[in-house]
């Protein structure tokens, strides 16, 4: 399943929730992370976030079949990429 | 879905938040851009440049299981680091060994790898005959070897055979390719470009097998074509032999006959060819690309990943040593 996730959460919980998402996501802009998880992976991804999350927080998971059914326009500076090739 | 990276840069790669770190180095030692790997989705890591690490990272990766594959300048294969095995299984170990040390045994499965190898590399000559290339002569003689194969009655007979088969796919890379010339192979090091395609190639499709090997219950070190040396994962190479054809052969046609790769990707000097940054990084990209590519399989009658046919390879060795069911080598059918 391929994967752009969106979150906004309280200043205190930010940081934590970016290392978090980053261990199963690539990071691409602040606060946005996308890439390619299974199933499994992402109920565990979204059980670890909902620990993390209080009542005003909020996080959006959009989810496509495959990277293939997704196009992606970058404008101005992309931040980082999220090839295999370092 | 579990990843590969490609490291090229040289760089520190470090454990930092429960995740990968890499920050990349350029020659005056100034850092670049940091970027974070997703731990949970990489599989495993393939270091091309100098890569500095601390055993920390290590044993975080030991537990991911993560495997870390390192090669030279040169891109030659130097090493793996190996995750704990993970999978352990006595009986299939005792299973495995036993049908190495009796030569009937042993002989059954090479034989199959032999012809599994072979005819595979008849199915790519054939999709280039019906293309137009003249194959005639090089289908003829492999099919004639490969009626040898069941006669043999020891290993060093068998590899001969297989040498020969070999030999004479060979030829036929002259005429498939339009405007590389290949002229026999050589390698260590390799003479000329398409040498040296074969030879990165075959290198990426060893660690391919290595990677999946590693998550079934079959040991590693343990080969039945191949002799089991020291320090070498031989089965990987029994597998290797299968796939090569498939993974390799063919997409170094596609690429160079498409001229997406071409002779600026590569290095001449120095008494021997090999790829160039670009090159390496277009072969990579296809590689992978290949491995992802879907077959409708006939038995299981779902759509499978190459990557998922060499795991399912294994899983037929492994049932063959418990004799549960006899090994078949994958067959192209298509």
């Amino acid at each position: 399943m391929y994967i752009i996730l969106v979150y906004d959460v309280g200043q205190k919980r930010v940081g934590k929730m970016l290392k978090l998402c980053r261990r199963y996501l690539s990071w691409i802009q602040n606060s946005v992370l996308e890439g390619e998880l299974t199933e499994v992976q992402l109920k565990q991804l979204k059980a670890e976030a909902k620990d993390l999350m209080e009542k005003e927080d909020s996080l959006i998971i959009f989810s496509s079949r495959n990277e293939r059914w997704l196009d992606k326009e970058v404008i101005g500076e992309e931040k980082s990429s999220t090839g295999q090739i370092l | 879905m579990e990843k590969t990276f490609y490291l090229f840069n040289p760089g520190r790669l470090s454990r930092k938040d429960n995740t990968l770190k890499f920050v990349p180095v350029d020659e005056n030692g100034k850092e670049g851009q940091a970027r974070y790997l997703p731990v949970e989705t990489v599989g495993q890591l393939f270091v091309f440049g100098s890569l500095d690490t601390n055993s920390a990272l290590y044993n975080f990766l030991g537990k991911q299981q993560v495997s870390v594959h390192f090669f030279d300048y040169y891109e030659h294969y130097t090493g793996s680091f190996y995750p704990k095995e993970y999978l352990q299984a006595g009986k299939m170990q005792v299973c495995q060994t036993l049908h190495y040390a009796d030569p009937h045994k042993r002989q059954r499965i090479a034989k199959k790898l032999v012809d599994g190898a072979a005819f595979n590399m008849l199915r790519n000559l054939k999709y280039y005959q019906s293309r137009g290339k003249d194959l005639e002569q090089q289908i003829e003689g492999i099919t004639l070897l490969q009626q040898s194969i069941p006669i043999t009655d020891d290993i060093p007979m068998l590899m001969g055979i297989e040498g020969n088969i070999r030999q004479v796919y060979y030829t036929a890379f002259d005429k498939i390719l339009n405007d590389f010339n290949m002229g026999g192979r050589s390698k260590q090091p390799p003479q000329n470009e398409v040498n040296a395609l074969i030879s990165f190639g075959n290198m990426l499709c060893y660690t391919a097998c290595l990677d999946q090997i590693y998550h079934t219950q079959l040991n590693p070190t343990v080969s039945f074509l191949h002799e089991p040396g020291t320090r070498r994962f031989s089965l990987a190479l029994d597998l290797a032999e299968i796939f090569k054809p498939l993974l390799v052969d063919r997409t170094i046609f596609k690429l160079l006959n498409k001229k997406v790769l071409q002779s600026r990707d590569f290095d001449d000097k120095l008494n021997r060819v090999v790829l160039k940054e670009a090159g390496k990084k277009k072969l990579i990209e296809a590689w992978e690309e290949r491995l992802k590519e879907t077959i409708k399989h006939r038995a299981l009658k779902k759509s499978v990943s190459y990557k998922h046919l060499i795991k399912l390879e294994c899983h037929k060795v492994a049932k063959h040593v418990m004799d549960m069911q006899g090994y078949e080598p994958f067959k192209a059918w298509w």
